[in-house]
């Protein structure tokens, strides 16, 4: 399997990547891909920025681990994932995760699958400006909850 | 030396990100914390919650590895990527 894992401060084309995932082998018949974005509020209240910082070379380490372990549960032909870093305004693309398979479902459920993982291990941590005040932002039951789903199917 | 490193919030508790200490025969991760807590009750406070986890040459270990010369401990608050 093919896989791509970058961290950087600039943003990244949709459709480039789209276009590798799909070039990756003739027995590709899907790409799903997932995009997130900065939301403009945090805790109802407007932010003026984000800020994403994280741990060089430990995260590419466990983003990579996070991949391989997708391969292992579906059968994949590729994966990319991307997170940008550094600050960020509303609207801005953070992170990319796309996955070309044979089929659907396993692209489905993969790109769920390192999406959840990457919200809940992965060294990211995000700090937000809200008129002028910066604080961290706290990690969600949610996230866990979604990860810990993908645990509990083993 | 022994390299430290604070992400997220436990930076501001440190006063940056990054710091060092001189390596000691017997050191754990555990001792590294406790030995903040007399001038650091702040940050000694954070680093006590059962969330923070450690990682010991970027590998998460737990709170009694021991600790070698040149290596870099990491306090890593929760994560929230993506």
């Amino acid at each position: 399997m093919n896989s791509t894992i970058r961290i950087q401060a600039y943003d990244f084309d949709l459709a480039a990547e789209y276009e590798l995932l799909r070039q990756f082998d003739s027995a590709v018949g899907t790409v799903v891909i997932f995009t997130g974005l900065v939301r403009d509020l945090e805790k109802n209240a407007s932010i003026n920025s984000l800020t994403l910082q994280h741990y060089p070379g430990m995260t590419e380490s466990l983003l990579q681990e996070i991949v391989d372990q997708a391969q292992q549960r579906w059968d994949l032909i590729g994966v990319t994932v991307i997170h940008r870093v550094g600050e960020l305004l509303p609207s801005d693309q953070i992170v990319f995760v796309g996955v070309a398979s044979q089929h659907r479902a396993d692209a489905f459920e993969a790109a769920q699958f390192v999406m959840d993982y990457l919200k809940t291990k992965a060294t990211f941590w995000k700090k937000v400006d809200q008129d002028g005040q910066q604080h961290w932002v706290e990690s969600k039951d949610s996230d866990q909850a979604a990860s810990q789903r993908w645990a509990n199917d083993d | 030396m022994i390299k430290l490193l604070f992400f997220g919030r436990l930076g501001d508790f440190a006063g940056g990100v990054s710091a060092s200490i001189e390596a000691a025969e017997g050191l754990t991760p555990a001792i590294v914390r406790d030995g903040l807590a007399a001038d650091h009750p702040a940050l000694f406070a954070e680093l006590s919650q059962s969330q923070v986890l450690i990682s010991l040459n970027q590998m998460i270990v737990g709170w009694d590895q021991p600790i070698f010369d040149g290596a870099e401990l990491a306090f890593l608050p929760p994560v929230t990527g993506g």
